[in-house]
């Protein structure tokens, strides 16, 4: 039992002596995460509000493939997104293999789902007398998806960050893709699958309670955004 | 010389359907600028289905609606913010009362005077902006909040105000300021009002025309009296409808039992005197109410028959000789012939 308390110990020294690959795994995850996040949303709240607002034949069977999306395998999005952007594969030109880019690519496809189908929960639970109300006074097709999304903030910003959660600890797509190379694509959850398989517990104690902490600061946040809004 | 004034909606042969049943068929209908009309009639008959579309909320399954002389549809930039419908239950953003009422003008992009309007819209209604304005929207009563949704329509001073039910659930003093507000937007600036409403005294006391609606159709009020079924087939070859009370509806064979038949509402006649058949069917009711016809002098007579209200229009000497009042027991007496079927092709 020694060395997990030992493990914790020298986790905590790590952070605070600012541990250089310690932060760089760090680094790489955040910044990776938040381009992934960026794209998801930028793509995935239209598709939700489009998905949820309108009503159209063979709906059901969308939301179905989407909800199955929901519980894509990482490995799976790892698979595909390598098998995409490996060189001999239809994008291999871009050079994305063993780059963040690369696995901010398949993170994307991983939060996309997640954004979708919880905004179209959102957006459908709304209302219905949002839209006659929005357009009544004036909307246009723009101003009443805006609108509509303001006023389910907090559906989007819970999409968000579920979302979140799955890229930020997802590892699949960032060892397959990425590669889990040091100073480069090591991300903090490759970071601790390769330090535990060294039997080096202390950098991977250090950077679950850095995870931890990130999801601890999120939920605060939202949490505080909810109630200011009331 | 002055032209008269060309229609600001015109309707041509309008019909909505909503999964394939239709809801709603109006085959041509005008309505001049400035005018003030009332819907009634029962609820699914397509009052708010004809306020919808009238708003451009949706299109129609077929037909068209002309606005100002050319066909206009949802979202048209021509009609936005120029024609604004209050909903039945008008739903506040999650903002403050102020920028639930500012949030129209903002949509235009109209920042000039956009406070003061806001205020003038708050003033309107009845809510004191100093006291109203930074107040959230879920710190009003039911009755303000319906005034805070009708200050955000009257804030882009619109050409036409349409109205759902906007008194339906609201306190008298509420009533009173809507109603006060949407006929001073009238004054102001033209404003054509179209009022959907169960409130007889709005609808007859505020109204230059009011229209029934009754399954989908629309017929001109005071003319006709409705008589819904379902009808079953009597032993003297006509169709019944029994009534709660154990009194029978009686009408001619028809072609279809779900269908409301009418009776010219002047062929049914109303009295306090006893009646005997004569080959009318003659009923026992009880006056519910008596609503004055500001612009005619006439008087809309609400009757309950058996768990059926049923309506007609009496000439005011009439009235008087009869010395009605609500709460007295009455015939309603019709003969069965002057029944007639509506049309449902």
């Amino acid at each position: 039992m020694d060395y997990i308390l030992e493990g914790i110990l020298q986790a905590v020294a790590l952070l605070a002596s600012g541990n250089a690959e310690t932060l760089s795994a760090v680094a790489a995850t955040l910044k990776v995460s938040s381009v992934s996040m960026a794209a998801s949303l930028v793509i995935g709240l239209p598709l939700g509000f489009w998905l949820g607002y309108h009503r159209f034949p063979g709906k059901r069977a969308v939301r179905t493939v989407v909800d199955t999306l929901l519980s894509l395998p990482t490995v799976l999005v790892g698979l595909i997104v390598y098998a995409l952007i490996s060189q001999r594969g239809p994008l291999g030109e871009m050079g994305l293999l063993f780059t963040l880019p690369g696995i901010a690519l398949g993170q994307a496809i991983l939060a996309i789902p997640v954004v979708v189908a919880l905004t179209a929960t959102a957006v459908e639970s709304m209302d219905r007398q949002l839209s006659v109300t929005l357009r009544s006074l004036g909307a246009d097709r723009r101003q009443l998806l805006l609108s509509t999304l303001w006023e389910t903030r907090f559906g989007i910003l819970a999409a968000a960050v579920t979302a979140y959660g799955r890229v930020m600890t997802e590892v699949g797509i960032s060892m397959m893709v990425g590669g889990n190379i040091k100073w480069h694509t090591r991300t903090m959850t490759t970071a601790i699958a390769l330090e535990t398989n060294k039997g080096m517990f202390a950098m991977g104690v250090a950077l679950g309670l850095v995870l931890l902490a990130i999801a601890f600061a999120v939920n605060i946040s939202v949490s505080f955004l909810r109630r200011r809004a009331r | 010389m002055t032209l008269p004034a060309s229609p600001i909606f015109r309707i041509e042969a309008l019909e909505q359907r909503y999964a394939g049943r239709r809801v709603l068929h109006v085959p041509s209908l005008e309505i001049a600028p400035g005018a003030i009309v009332g819907l009634m009639g029962p609820n699914g008959s397509g009052k708010s289905t004809l306020l919808r579309l009238l708003g451009f909320i949706e299109a129609p399954s077929r037909g068209r609606i002309l606005f100002k002389g050319s066909p206009a549809g949802p979202f048209d930039a021509r009609i936005r913010s120029r024609v604004t419908l209050l909903p039945q239950d008008p739903y506040l953003m999650n903002r403050s009362v102020f920028d639930n009422v500012a949030y129209g003008l903002k949509l235009r992009g109209q920042r000039s005077d956009a406070a003061g309007r806001v205020h003038r819209a708050l003033a309107a209604v009845g809510l004191a902006p100093a006291r109203f304005a930074r107040r959230p929207w879920y710190a009003l009563s039911g009755g303000e909040a319906q005034r805070v949704a009708l200050a955000a329509r009257l804030a882009l001073e619109p050409e036409v105000l349409l109205m759902d039910e906007p008194t339906a659930s609201v306190d008298a003093e509420s009533a009173e300021r809507i109603r006060q507000a949407a006929l001073a937007a009238r004054d102001h600036w033209g404003t054509t009002l179209i009022v959907a409403s169960h409130d007889w005294s709005w609808l007859f006391e505020v109204c230059d025309i009011v229209w029934h609606l009754y399954a989908g159709t629309v017929f001109p009020t005071g003319t006709r009296t409705f008589l819904p079924g379902p009808w079953i087939p009597g032993p003297d070859h006509r169709w019944h409808r029994p009534l709660a009370d154990g009194q029978h509806l009686v009408v001619p064979a028809g072609t279809d039992p779900s269908a409301p038949a009418y009776i010219e509402s002047h062929r049914l006649r109303l009295t306090r005197q006893p009646v005997t058949g004569q080959g009318r069917v003659v009923l026992k009711g009880t006056v519910l109410r008596l609503a004055l016809i500001r612009r005619t002098g006439q008087v809309v007579v609400t009757a309950a028959v058996g768990e059926l209200a049923l309506t007609a229009v009496l000439e005011p000497e009439v009235l008087r000789k009869e010395g009605m009042a609500p709460g007295d027991a009455i015939s309603v007496a019709y003969p069965p012939e002057a029944v007639a079927w509506i049309d449902a092709t």
